[in-house]
């Protein structure tokens, strides 16, 4: 792991800080200073929603991380016991989640693209990857790849 | 300028080059010979669009609606929680509905007083406040258009007013320390909420312990906190909230009660207390932490379900009254919940240990030391409608009628359906015991009473109709034969059409 992230229990203990501190470089232009998602997770803020807003945790994850810890699904971020916040954030600290993601997605485009196969090929071109149809509708499917 | 026509044989001449003709002072039409308009007043042309523009992707081209702007009506947006406090709000009075003279309060003596059947009977000042705290009113009933609160006193509520008053000890067949269990249900609008209502009025009346759930639904359905309880098998799960949320309910409404009675067991759980507090004070423990709610409303359960007084605390020990509990809205008990376990599966209802506490009230033996009345209604109006608590209804149902469980009449789940064993198993007495619940099906008012209940709209002011006979039986067919919630509407629709003949 190339960063460590940190809990800081703000004032009141409340509010759900993540601090991310990259040792190198990163892709992120913003990850230069601290990252707080501080702003993304209101202490009104249905926890389900506050743990979607990380790159890398959808419903499912979500759902599943609060179970894992008795959250039950309307709980905000606010209502969270500490010890919750402080077990959440040892596991977030384990799962590949935001820029390691991201990073890693771009890495698997990088390394197709270099050993040159068709993947690799369509996604340096800008073309659709699999396999849909270009005689019409590419607009969409191109800005993904 | 010469016609470029050859007049004799109507052919098109050959057009002179126009690099030899000298400049005409008029300007000549190239095109569009039947417009009015001078080309050099004419607007210019428009550019093409040039092919070299970078087609524009993700963006409908076909067709661009412009949006509506969205009218500003002004005045502030609702705070947070208003519309919810205006959604949950309970009217008990109106002040424009007639005031009925001579109109009788519920009290011991005329609860069950048979010549009292079919009168609205109002629920005494001094108690509503009391109700209003144990949630007996619900938000969709129409207490708001009368003066103030009543209900009828139909057959099941005389009934249950004799039996309030056996389990008191009092009148002739006295049954002390006795415990009757009771499933309410009924069709839609049978009056089974109301009728826990008047259960509750009459448990302020003799002086019990209340103790209601106003919506089963609000423990399973993933909306308040819950944990694990460490080393329980199979796990359980406390809900703190809900359960600190009880406490403050059954304070608020029995206050009295528990003020006067004294802390008689020893709880080491709850090092706080002092041996010498009130039930109010050990139960006051658990508003503001709810961490220690479920301790301590399993401590004051242990107190209000004591016959004596453990060693060493005899000094000041009364008696303990019986206790009604009621729950409103079983059928939420009876399926998985909402909540998932640490594993990612649902977690069943009657693994919750406050679901858990209620339910087994149900199970044979005496659940209330003291003796007391368990109530428990289903709703058809907020119903998961779960096959394994209809079944187990409907078996009920057949044992009070007699039928045994080996013969073929005795309903069973079909076969490969999912019935939840839990839920059969929950009702099933032991091996030829007698089924310690009974169920309580709720129908119609009969004519004298649904009489009664509509002479009370036309005395309120609010049915402008001469109530005989002839017109009552109309409504009493028409409302289901006497389903009391269809009743209202005909007392409430009069009204409406009443006012809008004006």
């Amino acid at each position: 792991m190339c960063f460590c992230r940190k809990v800081q229990a703000s004032n009141y203990g409340k509010t759900l800080t993540l601090t991310e501190d990259f040792s190198r470089g990163s892709t992120r232009a913003t990850s230069d200073g601290p990252y707080d998602c501080q702003n993304t997770s209101q202490p009104t803020q249905f926890k389900m929603k506050s743990l979607e807003t990380f790159f890398g945790i959808g419903n499912n994850s979500s759902a599943r991380l609060m179970s894992r810890f008795n959250i039950h699904p309307t709980c905000r971020v606010g209502e969270l016991a500490n010890k919750q916040v402080l077990d959440l954030t040892a596991v977030l600290s384990e799962m590949k989640i935001e820029n390691d993601l991201r990073r890693e997605v771009l890495n698997d485009i990088k390394r197709m693209k270099e050993t040159g196969t068709y993947r690799g090929r369509r996604h340096a071109l800008g073309l659709p990857v699999r396999g849909q149809r270009t005689r019409t509708q590419v607009g969409f499917l191109s800005s993904l790849s | 300028m010469a016609s470029s026509w050859c007049w004799n044989c109507l052919s098109r001449l050959r057009p002179t080059p126009r690099a030899l003709l000298p400049p005409s002072a008029t300007p000549r039409i190239s095109s569009a010979p039947f417009h009015s308009t001078a080309v050099h007043y004419a607007q210019p042309a428009k550019k093409k669009g040039n092919s070299l523009t970078v087609m524009k992707h993700r963006q409908s081209t076909s067709l661009r609606r412009k949006k509506k702007k969205v009218a500003d009506r002004g005045g502030r947006p609702p705070a947070v929680g208003e519309r919810k406090a205006l959604r949950k709000r309970i009217v008990l009075s109106n002040p424009n509905a007639l005031e009925i003279e001579g109109m009788l309060d519920l009290s011991p003596e005329t609860m069950v007083d048979s010549r009292l059947r079919g009168t609205v009977l109002g629920l005494p000042v001094p108690m509503i406040d009391q109700l209003r705290a144990v949630q007996a009113f619900k938000p969709k009933q129409g207490w708001s258009i009368f003066r103030r609160p009543g209900t009828v006193l139909r057959r099941d509520t005389i009934e249950m007013g004799r039996l309030f008053q056996q389990l008191s000890g009092e009148g002739d067949d006295a049954q002390k320390g006795k415990v009757v269990k009771r499933i309410v249900t009924g069709m839609k609008g049978s009056g089974k909420t109301v009728h826990l209502l008047q259960a509750m009025a009459m448990g302020f009346l003799k002086k019990w312990a209340v103790i209601t759930i106003p919506d089963a639904r609000e423990l399973v359905s993933g909306e308040t906190a819950y944990a694990a309880i460490e080393g329980s098998n199979p796990l359980q799960y406390v809900q703190p909230t809900a359960t600190s949320a009880l406490l403050t309910r059954t304070v608020d409404a029995n206050r009295e009660l528990l003020a006067s009675l004294k802390v008689s067991q020893k709880h080491p759980a709850l090092k706080m207390l002092k041996p010498s507090s009130t039930l109010e004070d050990l139960a006051k423990l658990g508003f503001s932490d709810p961490a220690v709610s479920w301790r301590v409303f399993q401590a004051l359960w242990t107190e209000l379900t004591a016959t004596a007084p453990a060693a060493g605390l005899e000094k000041d020990f009364q008696p303990r009254p019986p206790m009604l509990v009621a729950v409103d809205g079983l059928a939420h008990w009876m399926t998985e919940s909402a909540y998932r376990s640490a594993e990612f599966k649902p977690i069943h209802a009657h693994d919750l240990a406050f679901v858990h506490h209620f339910l087994s009230l149900l199970k044979e033996g005496d659940s209330l030391k003291n003796g007391g009345l368990l109530l428990y209604a289903t709703s058809s109006s907020n119903n998961p409608n779960p096959k394994a608590l209809s079944i187990a209804l409907d078996r009920l149902a057949a044992r009070q009628a007699g039928i045994s469980a080996s013969s073929p009449e005795y309903p069973r789940p079909p076969a490969y359906s999912d019935a939840d064993p839990r839920v059969l198993d929950l009702l099933q007495p032991a091996e030829k015991a007698v089924s310690p619940v009974e169920l309580q099906t709720l129908g119609g008012l009969t004519r004298d009473e649904a009489r009664g209940f509509m002479e009370y709209f036309a005395r309120s002011g609010l049915l402008r109709e001469i109530i005989n006979d002839q017109w009552v039986s109309e409504k009493w067919s028409l409302s289901g034969g006497g389903i009391i919630g269809e009743l209202e509407k005909f007392g409430r629709r009069v009204r409406a059409t009443a006012s809008a003949s004006k």
